[in-house]
């Protein structure tokens, strides 16, 4: 099969990075430009005794001070409509925001800022996941009754999302199981840490606003602006300059509306830019923190004939775009085995810390990492090398998984075999070594998606997509697939991206769904204009369209090269007669009806379209004397279909490991007993750096998907930092001859766990 | 606010007495003032470029750093990589190599940060700041320099210029090594530096340890008896533990602190024996041998 059609490729958006004439949001300076500042809550709940604002707006330079009541009394939220643009009555995290300054510039915005009364009445902090579902908990909303909410989810006082999948008979099965074993893991919330820090500008004319956004979905920004400032989509363009970074964290929609708010009331330009604390604390998108309760019963040969799965996840103040995570969740935590008889029970609950969102494949490495260390446990119970028991038990193709679907075409059983075999597993490693594996698996995410595809009559072209290029290379690599659809050059393609009124709509860089959709959207666009040149090779070289190949930028007879012409020669035609415009979005692809499960809170996350699977296997040394460990060798295996753009593909994963090794060993955030993060700050929230990047060995099982995206490709920005933790787990528990219970292993919760009483190290 | 470019040191001394600050790499000044820690000085005076502060004059009796020598420079240097490897190993680890390009030694020592990296190292060494004003000149040993977290018992007016280190005894060398949680952009959770003297018969004739981010300052160990080398790392780590008094925080619990502040004195007092022994154990210790090696 075919993956790279060219050999080099070279980021449109590249040059302007490197050189640095690139342009991001913080750098855009408007006439006039305001400064915005938030107030912040700074504790994590309370009523709002007193909030008095008319000493920070009689300051001179401060040319207005917002809050809830001069904004459109608005509850909003995708899954549940539970939070207001600024606190209204209760502040429920401490990055909440009390009221908006502008101002003319930081230390008058700054002045204001310590202006502004603010009086509160402490609530009960609601700081543990598992307490707040105990029925006399302190309740995070007193009025979530009340609150709009989308039909499927199943709510229940601080629970804000329960779902459930249930297959054959959960008991039973156990009882049959000749070992049964249980398990118990916790994992810390983290962070996307992008390095780019939030930045909106806002500007009006006339009834219009434009916004300048670091966000990686341009088109639900622009809803969550027209939801609460009550405004047409027709009034809201979103323009997204170079992205620094998202990694999910990005995604949803946040602070437009606050600055398009005081861009309006003060009738100027007005510039946010978030400090990394801010970056923090603030946005309703980290990486949830989850408890998990394992149970798997297995046969002595090694066959798992139930498992049983409870877990709750914190969803934070506020419920964001988590309230899919349950059943997310749920079929993470059952994984990509054959479990017969199966039963997931997974809670979003409420407490009074930082909105969980999706943060790059949400609650997919954390619960992969619970699930492949409890996994480990269970082959070590029954004596089996934990490489065979998974081999043994994973789905396959024809092979029906714990929610019921039947999978066509998949290539997790290749992955698995590529990667141990590329990592040496089973050679002999020195006694502080091993080697730890884990398999993950995520979805590839169908959705509506356009495009528009122009030439122009110097036969130079444009693409002019909704896409939003976060990095990932994908929109990048739209220009190599229209390019081979007209016979053209990547270079001959200018990209339009990233501007609500230019484009149309495609749901942003989220769920890995850039090149599976607005791909296909391109190419249809593109096919739109090569059956125009087709038609006008025809008419000049008299030949049938069917006949005409685009190939090395000429139109020519199929069997007959001499027969030819430039398309630049087609294009100049074109300008003085019917432009070379084509429009695209196309079909996506249907997800599989499922019947062998029944679901609670179903949210659709059962059964997956292409979904993709991994397998990695770390090799990690272990000092015993610190507990520190060290990534030293990482091999991974990734069934992402048709791989179309090879050196953006090795970018994701090696991305998508660094991340995952961070998420293992460093990243956690740490609440105090208020619920206040205590490392706010990249000095103390320690994301890997290029010193610590091990070799990362990549290998792509490329296999013929039914139902894939375009060429066959499934997703892949994602999945790459599913299995990274959990590889690092088994290969820690190996050397250190017990699992860490607790997400991120740091180097002191190794060392405790070795030096705990009982422990077999 | 006022910022003054000093060629000279005597230009760099007046303005000190007319009450500015110093700046030379300012990786610790400007990054402080961002971040809220400590405002900028209404009045700076740059010395980096004061050609006196950048010498590093060796002598029979030991060796002149100049205050704005920076790390980078310290690490690659041949024969205080060699002679004083100790410190190399210290500087090897500061921040990332932007800022080992601008950092300074003076800096880090006036800096006076309990978690610096070549402070123990250099108390192991018996090093020596050289303070100068326009009312003279003095030496101070590092002891009694550093008087808690972000203090010293310099006078506002006092430049430190240089660092004075006596040649070591034969058979001598030193090592520093840290706990990291990652490789760059870190700061110690411990560390500790050993200076070793190895007599004729192998066994260790003279043996300073001292430790990082275990106490308000940098704190050297005392009460380690002599022995085989295998002996005095284990007194070294004992002792380590004992005499530590770190703080619990984000970084780590007062425990695993001390537990591993030991493991560090151990390691340095062996790395610093091999290299007395003439044994290559390349700069730094942390990315030479163990759990931070490149392989």
């Amino acid at each position: 099969m075919s993956t790279t059609s060219v050999p080099r490729f070279v980021r449109a958006d590249g040059p302007d990075k490197v050189t640095g004439s690139g342009r991001y949001t913080a750098d855009l300076t408007l006439t006039g430009t305001l400064v915005a500042k938030f107030k912040y809550a700074e504790v994590s709940h309370a009523r709002i005794a007193r909030l008095d604002v008319s000493a920070a707006r009689a300051i001179p330079g401060v040319f207005a001070v917002l809050t809830q009541d001069d904004v459109p009394d608005v509850r909003f939220g995708p899954f549940v409509q539970d939070r207001t643009l600024f606190a209204r009555d209760v502040v429920r995290f401490e990055g909440e925001i009390v009221a908006a300054v502008a101002a003319i510039d930081v230390p008058t915005a700054q002045r204001a800022l310590n202006a502004i009364v603010v009086e509160y009445a402490p609530l009960p902090v609601v700081n543990d996941i598992e307490a707040a579902l105990a029925a006399d908990a302190p309740l995070v909303h007193e009025g979530w009754s009340q609150y709009g909410a989308a039909d499927v989810l199943v709510r229940e006082r601080n629970d804000a999302s329960f779902a459930s999948i249930a297959k054959g008979d959960v008991e039973r099965g156990m009882a049959e199981a000749d070992t049964v074993v249980h398990s118990r893991y916790v994992a810390d919330g983290c962070h996307a840490a992008p390095i780019e820090p939030r930045a909106v500008v806002a500007q009006w004319e006339g009834n219009k606003v434009t916004i300048w956004t670091t966000t990686q979905v341009p088109f639900d920004a622009r809803a969550g602006v027209c939801e609460t400032l009550e405004m047409p989509a027709s009034r809201v363009r979103i323009i997204v300059p170079h992205l620094g970074g998202g990694f999910g964290g990005k995604c949803g929609f946040h602070y437009e509306a606050h600055v398009a708010a005081l861009a309006k009331a003060t009738k100027r330009p007005v510039r946010l830019v978030f400090s990394r604390r801010e970056e923090f604390i603030a946005p309703d998108r980290r990486r949830e923190g989850i408890v998990f309760d394992f149970e798997t019963g297995v046969k002595a040969d090694g066959t798992i004939v139930a498992r049983k799965v409870w877990l709750a996840i914190d969803n934070g103040a506020y419920t964001a775009d988590a309230g899919f995570f349950s059943q997310l969740a749920a079929m993470h935590a059952l994984g990509p085995y054959q479990v017969p008889n199966a039963l997931a029970e997974a809670h979003l609950v409420y407490t009074n810390h930082q909105p969980s969102g999706s943060v790059r494949a949400p609650t997919a490495p954390q619960t992969c990492w619970a699930l492949e260390s409890h996994t480990d446990e269970v082959a070590k119970a029954i004596g089996m090398d934990p490489v065979a028991f998974r081999i043994k038990n994973a789905v396959a193709t024809g092979k029906e998984g714990p929610s019921g679907q039947v999978y066509d075409e998949i290539g997790l059983v290749d992955c698995i075999e590529a990667a141990t075999a590329r990592a040496g597993y089973g050679d002999d490693l020195p006694d502080d070594e091993a080697i730890g594996v884990a398999i993950g698996w995520w979805p590839s995410f169908s959705a509506a998606s356009g495009a528009y595809v122009k030439i122009d009559g110097d036969g130079s072209g444009q693409i002019i997509t909704g896409a939003q290029e976060c990095g990932t290379g994908a929109v990048m690599t739209l220009r190599q697939l229209v390019a081979d659809e007209l016979g053209m050059q990547p270079e001959d393609f200018e990209l339009v991206y990233q501007d609500t009124s230019a484009a149309p709509y495609d749901m942003g860089a989220t769920g890995s769904q850039t090149l599976f959709n607005n791909g296909r959207a391109a190419i249809a666009a593109a096919g739109q204009i090569a059956e125009q040149l087709k038609q006008l090779a025809a008419d000049m070289l008299e030949a049938s369209p069917a006949d005409i190949v685009l190939a090395d930028g000429a139109a020519s007879v199929a069997g007959t090269p001499s027969r030819s012409v430039p398309i630049t020669e087609l294009a100049g035609i074109a300008a003085g007669g019917e432009l070379l415009i084509g429009h695209g979005s196309g079909v996506p692809p249907a997800a599989q009806e499922v019947s062998g499960a029944t679901c609670i809170g179903d949210v659709g996350m059962t059964a997956w379209v292409a979904p993709q699977f991994s397998c990695h296997a770390v090799r990690v040394k272990l000092d015993r004397d610190t507990g520190v460990a060290r990534v030293l060798h990482v091999s991974t295996a990734h069934d992402s279909g048709t791989i179309i753009n090879r050196i953006g593909a090795t970018g994701q994963v090696e991305g998508g490991v660094m991340m995952g090794i961070g998420q293992a060993l460093t990243e956690g955030t740490r609440y105090n007993d208020e619920g206040q993060q205590r490392n706010a700050a990249l000095l103390e929230y320690k994301l890997q750096t290029c010193a610590d990047a091990p070799p990362i060995d990549i290998h792509f099982v490329e296999i013929n998907t039914p139902n894939a995206g375009p060429r066959g490709a499934k997703g892949l920005a994602e999945a790459p930092n599913v299995a990274t933790a959990a590889a690092i787990a088994n290969a820690i528990a190996k050397i250190a001859g017990t699992p860490i219970r607790q997400l991120p292993m740091t180097a002191e919760r190794v060392w405790e766990t070795m030096n705990t009483e009982g422990s077999p190290a | 606010m006022s910022f003054t470019i000093a060629t000279t040191l005597d230009e760099a001394l007046q303005a000190l007495a007319t009450g500015a600050r110093p700046v030379a790499g300012g990786s610790d000044l400007v990054v402080g003032a961002r971040h809220g820690k400590a405002p900028l000085p209404e009045h700076l005076v740059a010395i980096d470029r004061i050609t006196e502060l950048q010498c590093i004059e060796v002598t029979d009796a030991g060796v002149c750093i100049g205050a704005g020598v920076n790390h980078h420079i310290i690490e690659h240097h041949p024969l205080l990589s060699n002679a004083f490897a100790g410190l190399s190993d210290g500087s090897a680890l500061v921040g990332s190599p932007s800022t080992r390009n601008v950092g300074t030694l003076g800096g880090n020592v006036m800096n006076s940060s309990p978690a610096m990296d070549t402070g123990s190292p250099l108390m192991v060494l018996g090093a020596e700041a050289e303070l100068r004003s326009l009312r003279g000149s003095r030496r101070v040993g590092m002891a009694e320099l550093w008087t808690g977290p972000g203090r010293h018992s310099a006078e506002a007016d006092e430049l430190c210029v240089a660092i004075h280190i006596a040649t070591p005894a034969p058979r001598s060398n030193s090592a520093y090594l840290r706990l990291e949680y990652r490789r760059s952009m870190e700061i110690a959770v411990v560390g500790a530096a050993a200076a070793v003297t190895i007599a004729d018969d192998g066994s260790v004739s003279a043996v300073r340890v001292a430790l990082t981010a275990v106490a308000p300052t940098i704190i050297e160990v005392t009460g380690i008896g002599l022995g085989s080398v295998a002996e005095v790392a284990a007194a070294a780590a004992a002792a380590a533990s004992e005499q530590a008094r770190p703080i619990s925080d984000v970084r780590a619990s007062d425990k695993y602190r001390r537990h591993t502040v030991g493991v560090m004195a151990r390691r340095a007092v062996e790395a610093a024996a091999r290299r007395a022994l003439g044994e290559p154990v390349s700069v730094p210790v942390n990315r030479a041998i163990g759990i931070g090696a490149a392989s």
